[in-house]
């Protein structure tokens, strides 16, 4: 018992090592000269425009938020596939009646404008 | 192995974190952000004891309904918190205060 | 009886309605451009009238549980699955006729209405940790959308933002006790658990545990029933929310949580013995629940009588019957548990009649506080009349039904050798008398200076009006049905 942890601990002992080792090495093997242009943020090579913290359309948080909705209901669905052959027609039509209600969800999303980025009207009064 | 009441501790830990979290906060956020530890503690109990005892997966087919109903739950949370702020312009839940009278 | 997944399916007609419904009514009123306006409710009704239906039809022998021990059918499932139906009916027709709900699009409310109902539903079939915690959460997350239905107004919002924080810790606490509880048991079952605990083959049983078990649990349950440690989102919520839906939560969910409290605690933790049930370990979990009991009832009455909020001063009354309530269902007696059921059903009467009153009112004069209601007996004596019958039932005046409720609690409490307990509990009574009252003496003694210009009724409120003061009435008259049908409720699956 004991000594399986320990094995974590050597394995933590390691990790950290690894990390301040190279960059120990590269610390002294590397050239150090600034320019303004290394000191901005790196953002694929383009140079950055305007600041990061900005605030974010609030349609993003809708969208995600629709999303992880039906994302998880699939967590329903991994063990109902699981079983699904051992349970035959019987499963396959319950499974059928619970997309078919996801569905209601989904057009209910749609009708009301959610899935455009910008909605049809805007209903908050 | 590692023993059964690690994962107790750790997920009493959680609790208590979450607890703590939900009375100390003040931004609504992340008062929710302490709920979901009591779910996720509750979530880890749960598997444990289901992976330890011989009571066959009831208990992780009851975590996967508890992260789902999470879901749910931030999902409505969330949009109410959105609509307070479009009235308050805050989300402190010292401003929202109203109703005490 | 243990019936599997297909089988179930016939026993399951009113939440198969319900669930219809729901679908129904979403896909009306996105589809029905013109029309939804009108067909919405009437869809809602007819789900709600025909699981009513069905409900009342179910002839089911003898108590059993449905898909594979999820859920139990006994007479004490049905009882509050009538009960929740009746309730959502008298809701969603008070709801018609209100100047708060006008001002939004009520598609959604009515889906909501729908989705809670069958929540409740649900609740009181519940024998099953995964069910009970599922449908709680079925019945708090649509209610929380409810009370914050009026999504400009400010009160609404943050009453809609106090009960989700409030519920989403409560439930969650619940949940944790529920984890421990399947730890020492190895079962989600209430019937194994029970069985399992009885059996003392349990891994670390020991008191403490099962003490830390009952206390996070009543978290949840007192959440939903507001009782007192765990009731101070009450007042705020019912202020907050529009007044229909305070009426429908001050009843309905409250009802609904007194059902998963009885069978949790007398279907999973306790062992028939007789007349009375035995609590299964050493611990006096019914000495905690009569303090509480004590505590939700002199709290709720007192903090009633400084309110000059009608909104908020029956909030705290509901708060206040709650204890009441609670009081039958310490007793782990046949009797304790009927005079429960009786409290509940003329409980549902006077209180929605009481808060429909505050709805009617606040459609023509956009007001609450107490002092606007002077002169109400001469603008619409109709109106007066039906408030003071109301509220001299929640008080507990003879003649009317609210009388019947306490008599039975009273009895079922005297009945045990409590008599201190009794003796609390009518004091209580007389200190909310006080407050009652005092809304009769606006309503009627005191007038203002203004000319009474009369006040409008529509007819549909009118009707409602007087449909709930039949039973107010009648019930006085006509009690032994309701003793019949209560005692024969009393039957919980693998109970007495």
């Amino acid at each position: 018992m004991t000594l399986q942890f320990a094995n974590v601990l050597v394995f933590l002992g390691v990790g950290a090592l690894f990390i301040f080792v190279n960059l120990l090495i590269a610390s002294l093997i590397r050239p150090s000269k600034y320019s303004e242009e290394k000191l901005i943020p790196y953002e694929c090579g383009e140079n950055p425009v305007g600041s990061p913290w900005i605030k974010f359309n609030i349609r993003f948080y809708v969208f995600a938020l629709i999303f992880i909705i039906f994302d998880v209901e699939v967590a329903f669905l991994l063990p109902w596939a699981v079983v699904f052959k051992e349970l035959g027609w019987i499963a396959f039509i319950e499974g059928l009646i619970f997309i078919a209600i996801l569905v209601v969800g989904l057009a209910y999303v749609w009708a009301k404008g959610d899935l455009q980025w910008v909605r049809p009207e805007e209903r908050y009064e | 192995m590692i023993e059964l009441k690690y994962y107790l501790l750790i997920s009493a830990f959680l609790f208590s974190l979450g607890v703590f979290g939900v009375l100390t906060r003040r931004n609504a956020v992340n008062v929710l952000m302490g709920v979901e530890l009591i779910l996720n503690s509750a979530n880890l109990n749960l598997v444990a004891f289901s992976r330890y005892s011989s009571s066959g997966i009831d208990g992780q087919m009851f975590a996967v309904f508890v992260i789902v109903v999470a879901a749910a739950e931030v999902a409505v949370a969330l949009a109410i918190i959105l609509t307070l702020y479009r009235v308050l312009s805050t989300v402190n839940l010292d401003r929202a205060d109203v109703l005490k009278r | 009886m243990n019936l599997g997944n297909l089988d179930s399916l016939t026993f399951f007609y009113p939440e198969l309605i319900l669930l219809g419904g729901i679908l129904l009514v979403v896909i009306s009123d996105i589809s029905l451009k013109g029309l939804r306006d009108r067909v919405n409710p009437l869809l809602t009704l007819a789900a709600l009238l025909l699981a009513l239906f069905y409900t009342l039809q179910t002839d089911h022998g003898s108590a059993m549980t449905l898909f594979e021990g999820m859920l139990a059918l006994d007479n004490f499932a049905l009882f509050f699955k009538a009960f929740m139906l009746v309730a959502g009916v008298l809701v969603l027709l008070g709801s018609l006729h209100s100047e708060e709900l006008a001002a939004v699009h009520q598609g959604e409310f009515h889906a909501l209405l729908l989705a809670v109902t069958l929540g409740m539903l649900l609740m009181a079939n519940s024998a099953h940790l995964v069910m009970l915690y599922l449908s709680l959460e079925l019945v708090s997350l649509t209610s929380y959308i409810m009370v914050g239905y009026l999504r400009s107004d400010r009160l609404s919002n943050e009453a809609s933002m106090k009960y989700i924080l409030f519920g989403a810790v409560s439930t969650g606490a619940m949940l944790y006790g529920f984890s421990l509880l399947y730890g020492m048991t190895g079962s989600l079952d209430l019937f194994a658990i029970r069985d399992a605990l009885l059996a003392q083959e349990v891994v670390g049983f020991n008191q403490v545990t099962l003490m830390l078990v009952v206390v996070l649990t009543t978290a949840g349950f007192g959440f939903k029933t507001a009782a007192v440690p765990f009731h101070f989102w009450c007042p705020d919520v019912y202020t907050g929310a529009p007044t229909p839906v305070t009426a429908f939560l001050s009843v309905a969910p409250k009802a609904a949580g007194f059902a998963i409290l009885v069978r949790f605690f007398l279907g999973g933790l306790s062992q028939p013995a007789g007349e009375q049930w035995g609590f299964i370990s050493g611990i006096d979990w019914p000495l905690v629940l009569i303090v509480v009991s004590v505590l939700t009832m002199s709290l709720g009455n007192i903090a009633a009588l400084t309110q000059n909020n009608l909104k908020r001063m029956l909030a705290y009354s509901s708060i206040a019957h709650a204890g009441y309530i609670l009081m039958g269902a310490v007793l782990l007696t046949g009797t304790g548990l009927k005079a429960m059921l009786v409290y509940l059903f003329v409980y549902l009467f006077m209180n929605l009649g009481a808060f429909f009153v505050v709805t009617v009112i606040f459609n023509s004069e956009k007001t609450f506080e107490l002092q606007d209601y002077n002169g109400m007996f001469r603008r619409s004596p109709f109106l007066a009349v039906a408030m003071s019958i109301f509220l001299l039932s929640l008080i507990g005046i003879p003649p009317f039904a609210g009388f019947l409720g306490k008599l039975y609690i009273f009895g079922a409490v005297i009945d045990q050798g409590l008599y201190w307990f009794a003796v609390v509990g009518a004091l209580n009574a007389a200190v909310a008398a006080f407050y009652y009252m005092r809304i009769m003496k606006h309503m009627i003694l005191e007038n203002d200076d203004r000319p009474p210009t009369p006040l409008q009724i529509s007819p549909l409120n009118r009707a409602l009006l007087v449909l709930l003061l039949v039973p107010n009435i009648l019930l006085i008259v006509f009690w032994s049905p309701i003793d019949r049908w209560t005692a024969n409720s009393i039957t919980l699956f693998g109970g007495l």
